[in-house]
């Protein structure tokens, strides 16, 4: 009775199946919604749908004046708070002409690799996690976990950081942080070939990866693709080499570059990446100047009219801020370029025709964090 | 700060070192238990009123399926806190800690808990399928269990088909599976189910075949008959040519079976939430574990009567050596499963029908051959 | 022939992944903290529930509500009833909305006279929204008793100034209220 009574499953006139990836299930990477028009395993089409964790951040930057704008900029992309934190203070300096003492700019220089570090092993994790490879999760999170110690050691929080200001950074190196941090990266380079055994070179984990999800050169270009997205596509784009900002241009380190395009290419880029920013670490602690630590900003900073805009890599790809003032002590308009927002939106192009289990291994693939899409 | 760190390692380290001589004592106290058991069961069996129950047809499979159902039911007890623990020490985690000595009660407060809860039938699920569809999975199970032979005389039922019978009806799992995914009305379920029976049939074939060539060599189909083959040498040793072949393909296959990592694809977290069992929860959840876990079991039973000689072994009593041979063999298919990635739906298929199936057909026309050669 | 060269491969490299676990599950620490068992030690910079230093030699809380705190707080988390003025300034009242805050640390470093600090408590959860408003006497280290002696302290050094009348001005109570940021212009303008 129940049987014939209750409509099993629908179906559409053809035989298709809409399904809703998210926004709960494990596999979405925060709050998105996938609809996926599925024809038994095959996906027709995907529309991803967001929203869900829109909090208005650049309107509320517009009702703040500019020193309390940098702690909202944590929860932009929050695996990679501080690089947020960078592009966001490097538009405010930017706007009022603020020199940055010698000493802060390594520093940030620091606290932003050790932040995309975390931020890669997170992508990791999740990343194997979602081809179905349990134990490299837990893995990548006990290394990531002594990155937030360190971080915590530094900044006294352990994901929300707001510790990048407009003029430099409040506090200095706590006592043993550079050892703390030369000692992780040693054991973090002893550690990357054991995940290339366990993970890059099971057949089972190539199979799912190469040759799915393959963005060529020209799709990465026409969508505005940057970072590792782009440099799984073969193009060499990196801000911290084509627009140096802070002390990039004096560190010595090479940028990754893939020309499958596929799930593996943008997996590796990263993976190559994590050796990149241990190379950087390592030539900061060794070039660390003495020195202030920020230039002293007013406490009401009105910058001159204007505006100005502050381009970064962040371990997702270009995040920019764009900001305009009229002189007063609030930004008249802020805007937030976010990389995973242009990566989302290549998804539907991406996920025509290819199986079900793909759709989560390229949603995994690009990596991207819901934070900085809805803002 | 980094002294405190330094004395807590060692403090530690010397709880470690303490629980692992509490775990080699315990274990050691279990196995003389086991065998001291073994005796008693086995001087029981004379007594006149367990001689009676024997001869009589009814009480006597009664008693048999009274013995099997309850020891399914608990010996997964013990398999899911060791595979929970397994998995916990390979992810440089603790795993369960807290309940009974290191957590060794866990599971039976989670099954209490399990036992508890609402009974929840979606609204529009089809309530009947949907009910029975537990059952369905369990029942195969309990009644592979009949034909595994614990040792010569320890075994439900000396079934002169043993080996055939287990793979008949442990394929039936797969109507379970997919009344399951059908019956609950949920999109994610019935995905599931249907990669579940497609599955589940599929490898079907190269396991059956292995099995085949487990048979070409033995030239019986019991599985009594197998076990006692190999008193003192195992297959996999005495045929290692073509056992050890087959005993990978039959590894492969019975993970494939069992809907196990790399091949659990019916319940494939990422992408379909829990597959078809989604909907279910409580006790009709808690047999669908149940069912995995004995099918666990029953598959490394099988693959150590075919491979691993049964329950030979020096010292202790055949049953206990059967048991830990097949926990063993359980513990490498836990570390296969947190070690490897997910195939996907078409590599899957693709992997059994163009690999397995060949190989596992090379590999029984070797045998067959092995066999003549081998009896000449 | 290459093909069957990469199978080779590809099995062998499944025994060096079951290898790395392996390692995994004898060679190494097990990193877990048990919890509510074993609490994890916070660094001395760590950024948990706030406090208002009392200071013992003058008997009162350090914070002389000066409002520098809640004017640097982007969410308006904070609010104050100020006690006296001028050299005995002080407050009765300080409250916190921490379900608002977001531990980003401005006003600790707006605060000129090092009255609010940031301490290792982290613990902050609850079961109702109105339990995440801390008043005084939850964020004084001494709780009712340091704003009894506070409030005393403050009173007394008032009631001796008005006395005596030395100075011109006397002391009276000023309260800053929870407001809305306002759309431009800051409020320290």
């Amino acid at each position: 009775m129940a049987g014939s009574e209750a409509a099993q499953v629908r179906l559409e006139p053809d035989g298709g199946m809409t399904v809703n990836l998210g926004p709960q299930p494990p596999s979405t990477h925060g709050v998105l919604r996938l609809m996926v028009q599925l024809d038994g395993e095959y996906v027709r089409s995907c529309e991803p749908v967001i929203g869900y964790l829109h909090r208005g951040l650049e309107r509320m930057f517009e009702a703040r004046p500019y020193r309390q704008l940098v702690p909202f900029t944590d929860r932009l992309d929050y695996l990679a708070s501080l690089n947020c934190n960078l592009a966001m203070s490097q538009a405010i300096e930017r706007l009022g002409s603020v020199a940055v003492p010698e000493r802060a700019q390594y520093i940030r220089v620091i606290l932003c690799e050790l932040n995309r570090l975390a931020s890669h092993l997170v992508f990791f994790g999740t990343f194997a996690q979602d081809v179905g490879a349990t134990t490299a999760f837990l893995y990548a999170f006990r290394e990531r976990e002594r990155i937030l110690d360190l971080l915590e050691a530094m900044t006294g929080a352990r994901l929300t950081y707001n510790w990048i200001r407009p003029g430099g950074v409040p506090a200095d190196l706590p006592e043993g942080f550079a050892e703390g941090v030369l000692s992780f990266v040693r054991d973090l380079l002893k550690e990357l070939p054991l995940y290339d055994r366990l993970l890059t070179n099971n057949p089972i984990f190539r199979m799912r990866t190469e040759g799915v999800g393959v963005i060529s050169r020209d799709v990465a270009v026409a969508f505005g693709a940057s970072g590792p997205v782009a440099r799984g596509s073969g193009l060499s784009y990196d801000i911290r080499k084509t627009e140096p900002y802070e002390v990039y241009d004096r560190l010595d380190f090479d940028v990754p570059v893939y020309d499958e395009g596929d799930c593996m290419a943008r997996y590796r880029v990263r993976m190559d990446e994590m050796c990149q920013s241990a190379r950087i670490l390592e030539q900061c602690f060794r070039d660390l100047p003495e020195g202030d630590i920020a230039t002293k900003m007013p406490k009401v900073f009105r910058p001159p009219a204007g505006d100005a805009y502050s381009r970064t890599e962040s371990p997702r790809g270009e995040l920019s801020v764009y900001m305009r003032s009229d002189g007063s002590p609030n930004p008249q308009r802020v805007h937030v370029r976010a990389p995973s927002f242009v990566h989302l939106s290549m998804l539907p192009c991406l996920l025509r025709g290819v199986k079900l289990a793909d759709v989560i291994a390229i949603l995994g693939s690009l990596d991207t964090v819901l934070g900085e899409v809805d803002r | 700060m980094a002294a405190a760190n330094m004395t807590a390692g060692q403090d530690r380290r010397a709880v470690a070192a303490g629980q692992i001589t509490a775990g080699v004592i315990l274990l050691a106290a279990l196995l003389a238990l086991a065998s001291v058991g073994y005796h008693a069961v086995e001087r029981v069996r004379d007594t006149p009123v367990v001689a009676f129950i024997g001869e009589h047809p009814l009480l006597n499979a009664f008693a048999k399926s009274f013995i099997v159902a309850n020891f399914v039911t608990l010996h997964v007890l013990f398999l899911i806190w060791w595979e929970r623990k397994f998995a916990g020490w390979m992810q440089a985690r603790l795993g369960p800690k807290h309940v009974g000595w290191n957590g060794l009660a866990q599971t039976v407060a989670d099954a209490v808990k399990l036992l508890l809860k609402e009974d929840i039938i979606p609204a529009k699920a089809d309530g009947r399928l949907f009910v029975i569809a537990p059952f369905l999975v369990f029942m195969p199970t309990l009644l592979t269990f009949m034909v595994l032979p614990f040792s010569a005389s320890w075994v439900g039922y000396n079934f002169g088909l043993g080996a055939l019978f287990a793979l008949a009806v442990s394929t039936n799992v797969s109507l379970g599976i997919l009344a399951a995914g059908w019956g609950a009305n949920n999109k994610y379920s019935l995905l599931g189910g249907a990669r579940a029976c497609a599955q589940v049939l599929a490898y079907e074939v190269p396991l059956a075949i292995t099995v085949l060539a487990v048979v070409a060599v033995s030239g019986t189909v019991s599985l009594v008959d197998i076990g006692a083959q190999q008193s003192r040498w195992w297959n996999i040793v005495a045929h290692a040519p073509v056992m050890i072949p087959a005993f990978v393909l039959f590894l492969i296959c019975a993970l494939a079976e069992l809907n196990r990592t790399p091949f659990d694809l019916p319940e494939a977290e990422s992408e379909l939430v829990s597959g078809f069992h989604t909907e279910y929860s409580g006790m009709r959840f808690a047999f669908f574990y149940l069912a995995e876990f004995a099918n666990n079991f029953f598959m490394a039973g099988l693959a150590v009567t075919l491979f691993f000689g049964g329950w030979f072994g020096p010292l202790l009593p055949g049953p206990v050596w059967f048991t830990i041979k097949t926990v063993g063999l359980v513990t490498a298919m836990m570390w296969i499963r947190w070690t490897v990635p997910r195939f996907r739906v078409d590599q899957m298929m693709g992997f059994c029908w163009k690999v397995l199936v060949p190989a596992s057909l090379v590999v029984f026309c070797a045998s067959a051959l092995w066999g003549m050669w081998v009896q000449r | 022939m290459r093909r069957k060269h990469g199978f080779w491969i590809g099995f062998v490299s499944v025994f060096r992944g079951l290898g790395v676990t392996l390692l995994n599950l004898v060679g190494r620490r097990k990193v877990t903290v048990q919890y509510p068992l074993e609490r994890p030690k916070v660094s001395p910079r760590y950024r948990g529930l706030f406090y208002l230093p009392f200071d013992e030699e003058a008997g009162r809380l350090k914070c002389v509500g000066c409002t520098l705190c809640a004017q640097a707080c982007p969410t308006k988390v904070i609010s104050m009833k100020k006690l006296g003025s001028g050299k005995h300034a002080g407050v009765s009242e300080f409250t916190m909305d921490l379900g608002r805050c977001m531990f980003c640390n401005l006003c600790i470093e707006a605060c000129p006279f090092d009255a609010i600090h940031m301490g290792p408590e982290y613990e902050l959860a609850s079961y109702n929204r109105n339990a995440s408003v801390f008043t005084i006497v939850d964020l004084a280290p001494g709780g009712a008793e340091a704003v009894r002696r506070n409030n005393a302290t403050i009173e007394a050094a008032i009631k001796a100034e008005n006395e005596t009348g030395g100075s011109e001005r006397k002391g009276h109570i000023a309260e800053v209220k929870l407001v809305v940021p306002p759309k431009t212009g800051g409020q320290e303008a």
